[in-house]
């Protein structure tokens, strides 16, 4: 790890310079619903400046919402089929908050670990990651319940914390490193800070390892039931989440001409599951929404060892019932223990 | 207790509801929606100006269904749409109780449908400001202007088909575009294919939307998608004087003949 500082006034330079080596940069932008997004950008002065959280995660630079796997179109000499690999540009993440940072842990693990996705490799081969720590948070966020904080460096190429004029930054990997030798005269060197009094508070919600030995009792809990009847059913949550990697591939076009798509999808929907018998072994809204908070909290930790929830609170604030992740893993596995 | 908890806790001892749909707050102090099963958490039960959900929706829960006795804790747009699904035949097989909190800030327990259609007329909401602002904007654009502006709002749609889920119209147990032979939507996410879907839609609840509002209020990418329906509402209250919400009798306009229905479109 190095660690630089920047003066502010020296960002624009810093982030056009990204832009200027031809690299797609993804940043938070204002919209005009009064959202922020993470969208292409083509100067710094369309970043959004004031936001907790952007509404959907970064994740869909590695697992877009919708990904062409390949095309074929038929001609006179046979079938041409084209691998979209090769169009995959070197892209820049700003901005992303410390949680999505980590989130690009368990993508990884998830995509790379076994039989590794090729898709997911190139993108995220070509990918890096500078992120802002969060100088405020609201009361969806949860990182520090997840051992992660609004500072954490975890996943992330470069975390910039804002320190008044001074932007403290810390450079993690190799591709960091590439990322500010460019503008190398923009930058000094620094030594080793505390960020605490620059980073939001966010009380703990939950012991983790307490969470995780409970939960692995809590499948048959009576709590899920009360946790998720207000369940709607819709993909909110999944689709704005930075972990959340259903997909359902899909063939589009004609015998002439088409492509073969990967699309997000969501356990929460009633598809999922679903035998083409017409048999769903999950036959409500309950289930499913276990599935994913169990897959959360259980069945990452059991296959991959990690916990693939990040606290970053997107679920919350989207879900149109209001349901929240924590108080919900909070009443099952308070409930697992009284059984 | 509150009275309207007290009211609730009478209705379970004796033995009127098995189960009630009404509002709890969660941590962060947002109204969620909970199902109380008996007396014995009818102390979290919660209404308050901030309970906006349409819980109509969740009379469709088979869970629901079979709860038989159910009472429902109802805002305006709840009163509306159970007004609506009663001209439309759906409510049938559950026995329900509607129980709100008046404009005198009182508990009322709706005896039948007809009280519930009463207090609706009397207390029938307009749209609201912002809405009105919205749609001025849009009736003052061109035809192309228009179109402009729907494409780039559904270019950012996802498909996570929240709207749908909120909706206490979109009852049907399956759904269009959940069939995939033929495959009438595209499953993908793009410009075109996301106008056919809130296209579909938009006619499917044409003079049936009873203005909740809430497929706008919570679209995750902030589609103002509400404004489609209730723009249809006022040109089918134009054409042929009917309000969605209003009447348990009389059935949706586009479903329904009358001898003096106006006549102009044949040509």
């Amino acid at each position: 790890m190095e660690i630089k500082n920047i003066k502010s006034s020296d960002i624009p330079a810093f982030f056009n310079q990204l832009i200027k080596q031809g690299k797609v940069v993804m940043a938070p932008v204002l919209k005009k619903s009064g959202k922020v997004f993470f969208e292409q950008v083509q100067s710094y002065s369309q970043v959004a400046s004031d936001y907790i959280q952007t509404g959907f995660s970064a994740k869909s630079v590695v697992f877009p919402k919708v990904e062409v796997l390949f095309s074929y179109t038929k001609t006179e000499e046979g079938i041409e089929l084209k691998d979209s690999i090769a169009d995959i540009p070197e892209t820049i993440v700003w901005g992303l908050r410390p949680c999505d940072g980590s989130a690009f842990n368990y993508m990884t693990e998830f995509f790379l670990r076994e039989n590794p996705d090729t898709y997911y490799a190139a993108r995220k081969e070509k990918t890096t990651l500078i992120a802002v720590s969060c100088p405020k948070a609201d009361d969806a966020c949860f990182c520090t319940s997840v051992d992660l904080n609004p500072g954490s460096t975890s996943g992330s190429d470069i975390l910039l914390t804002i320190m008044g004029e001074d932007i403290y930054v810390e450079v993690m990997t190799e591709k960091g490193k590439a990322a500010v030798e460019n503008s190398a005269s923009l930058f000094t060197v620094s030594e080793e800070k505390d960020k605490e009094e620059f980073l939001a508070k966010i009380d703990v919600k939950f012991s983790l390892d307490e969470i995780k030995e409970k939960i692995k009792n809590a499948y048959d809990s009576a709590e899920w039931k009360n946790v998720s009847m207000g369940c709607f059913g819709c993909g909110a949550c999944a689709f704005s989440c930075p972990t959340c990697t259903c997909f359902d591939i899909q063939d589009e076009g004609t015998q002439n001409k088409g492509q073969r798509l990967r699309c997000w999808d969501s356990c929460g929907f009633g598809l999922f599951t679903k035998h083409s018998s017409g048999h769903n072994p999950k036959t409500n809204q309950t289930e499913r929404r276990r599935q994913r908070l169990l897959h959360k909290f259980k069945y990452s930790v059991e296959n991959l060892d990690i916990v693939s929830c990040v606290g970053c609170g997107r679920c919350i604030r989207v879900c149109p019932a209001h349901l929240n992740i924590f108080e919900n893993i909070l009443s099952v596995t308070a409930s697992s223990i009284e059984r | 207790m509150t009275p309207l908890q007290n009211k609730v806790a009478e209705l379970f001892e004796n033995g009127t509801i098995n189960l009630m749909i009404g509002f709890k707050s969660a941590l962060n102090k947002l109204p969620v929606p909970f199902f109380f099963d008996s007396v014995s958490r009818v102390e979290d039960l919660i209404f308050t100006p901030e309970c906006k959900g349409n819980l109509s929706v969740y009379l469709q829960k088979t869970e629901v269904k079979q709860a038989k006795k159910v009472g429902i804790l109802a805002n305006i747009s709840t009163l509306r749409s159970l007004v609506q699904l009663t001209s439309e035949n759906q409510l049938g097989d559950i026995e329900k109780t509607v129980l709100t909190i008046n404009t005198q800030n009182e508990v009322e327990v709706f005896e039948n449908m007809d009280e519930v259609e009463t207090y609706v007329q009397a207390n029938f909401p307009e749209y609201s400001e912002e809405d009105k602002k919205l749609l001025e904007q849009l009736n003052s654009m061109t035809r192309d202007e228009r179109w402009q502006y729907w494409t780039d709002q559904f270019s950012s749609c996802v498909k996570c088909y929240a709207c749908r889920a909120v909706c206490p119209m979109c009852y049907c147990p399956s759904c269009t575009v959940e069939c995939n032979q033929p495959q009438w939507i595209k499953v993908s996410s793009e410009t075109t294919g996301n106008l056919e879907w809130h296209t579909i839609k938009a006619m499917h609840l044409a003079g049936r939307c009873i203005n909740c509002g809430e497929c706008g209020r919570i679209c995750p990418v902030g589609i103002p998608v509400h404004l489609l329906t209730a723009q249809m509402n006022l040109d089918i209250e134009k054409e042929f004087g009917a309000k969605t919400g209003f009447s348990c009798k009389s059935g949706y306009a586009l479903n329904t003949f009358k001898t003096g229905d106006k006549e102009q479109f044949i040509k």
